[in-house]
């Protein structure tokens, strides 16, 4: 119970810390940092979504027709509200979570464990600008981008494929997805997945500076946490961040009283 | 009466350790053993002893010392140690760089013409030497590296732990002239060479 309030006052101490640090990204080496961050959350992780990002639009809208014997309107709708809602910004979160928050949490906890830390310090190279604030602003941006980017290709894939295996043509789901699209669904997914990625980046980094024992076997232990709790946050935003905009919870199980 | 850069005592388990370093001299000091050593450069790095240390930087106690006087107390210390090593996930010229990059001063054209200098006095080629990783540099190129980070800015009192710990005997003839190098830049400097016993 005790720990549990200990990494709940670092994560929320560590949160406000970075917020009002954000201004020291234009720092050269802290803008570097938060390129390389950008690139290695983003950039090198984009191909490897390709395929599921397609193959899940597809299933959705083909599971949808074939399987359910909806009409082209509701899968399509069915395909906005879930691809935009929750599992786009859901799936680029555990493509972060996975890629990244591990690579996170276990450099930083190498980094203490091995006094690299200290030795940043005694350079006098603030750990919360030089580690922390680079990394959750390019967390935060790679999740949004990888967000758009997997929305993106799984309407493309819906679109595109779905006509070889259902009955529908492309230019039917093409009109029926312009006419549906509502622009708060893009800015909801938006706003979601910055927060996603702040919660998983603050986690990650909290636990990498701060391992169980100041030793190599700390470091598996930090991971194994870090993974666990982002995990935890981004479901729980997710719940929190839909009963807040929709007034609905668990897919509309529970509905707020507005 | 010879001005002192660094007084430092500590009394603790069976151990007691007096020193005096006089200013804009080279001092060695064989401590009793690692623990002791570690401690000594962590005082003097953080300008601020335990509770079974006394140090005082440049005549100034550092029991009761404000935080900025004793900022700026750090900022003219520096050292040559494994407690402030390399960063393992950049290359040789970002260590260097890192802290002129970090602090904006001095210009990092400026850090490149004293790195190349650094390194070229020491037989290795600049250009090849920057790209490396910590893990890719033997132990005296690693010594040569943090040597250039720490002439970057060369601070008033250097310590330097251990220099020859891990070396040939061919490189210790190399770290015979890390000595010039910083007096070649801060020829008012203040050396301290600490080892233990074992090691000496």
């Amino acid at each position: 119970m005790l720990q549990a309030l200990r990494e709940i006052e670092g994560g929320v101490r560590l949160s406000l810390n970075v917020a009002a640090r954000m201004p020291r990204l234009a720092k050269p080496p802290v803008l570097e940092s938060f390129l390389r961050q950008v690139y290695f959350s983003g950039v090198t992780a984009a191909t490897g979504v390709i395929l599921r990002a397609c193959t899940l639009g597809v299933l959705i809208i083909a599971v949808m027709i074939d399987m359910l014997d909806a009409d082209i309107d509701l899968a399509v709708k069915i395909l906005l509200l879930l691809v935009f809602r929750e599992l786009g910004p859901l799936a680029a979160a555990v493509v972060v979570i996975l890629r990244t928050g591990t690579a996170i949490s276990a450099e930083m906890a190498m980094m203490r464990v091995s006094g690299q830390t200290r030795a940043l310090r005694y350079l006098g190279i603030d750990l919360y600008d030089y580690l922390v604030v680079p990394r959750v602003a390019g967390v935060m941006l790679a999740t949004a981008a990888l967000t758009l980017y997997v929305q993106f290709l799984a309407v493309s894939g819906a679109l595109v494929i779905s006509p070889f295996i259902i009955e529908a043509s492309f230019t039917e789901l093409t009109t029926r997805l312009f006419e549906l699209f509502k622009p708060i669904d893009l800015y909801y997914s938006v706003i979601k997945s910055l927060l996603f990625g702040f919660a998983i980046a603050a986690c990650c980094c909290w636990h990498g500076l701060n391992p169980p024992d100041l030793t190599p076997n700390g470091v598996p232990k930090v991971v194994t946490r870090a993974v666990m709790q982002s995990a935890m946050l981004v479901l729980a935003i997710n719940a929190v961040f839909a009963y807040l905009v929709f007034g609905i919870l668990f897919f509309g199980l529970v509905k707020a009283q507005l | 009466m010879t001005e002192l850069a660094m007084r430092y005592a500590r009394n603790s388990a069976g151990h007691e350790i007096r020193l005096d370093v006089p200013r804009g001299a080279a001092t060695r000091v064989h401590l009793p053993d690692h623990d002791a050593k570690a401690h000594l450069v962590t005082a003097v790095l953080k300008a601020r002893g335990e509770a079974d240390e006394e140090l005082e930087l440049f005549g100034e106690p550092t029991s009761a010392l404000r935080a900025r006087k004793r900022e700026q107390l750090r900022a003219r210390v520096g050292a040559l140690s494994p407690v402030v090593g390399l960063i393992g996930n950049l290359n040789a010229w970002e260590n260097i760089s890192l802290p002129a990059a970090y602090h904006g001063s001095p210009p990092l054209p400026e850090v490149a013409r004293l790195a190349h200098e650094v390194l070229e006095g020491f037989g290795l080629a600049p250009r090849a030497f920057f790209a490396k990783l910590p893990d890719q540099l033997g132990p005296l190129e690693r010594k040569v590296t943090a040597l250039a980070r720490l002439l970057v800015a060369p601070p008033e009192l250097a310590v330097m732990d251990a220099l020859e710990e891990g070396l040939t005997h061919a490189e210790c003839a190399c770290v015979g002239r890390f000595e010039a190098e910083y007096r070649a830049r801060r020829p008012d400097g203040t050396l301290l060479y600490v080892d233990t016993l074992e090691d000496a």
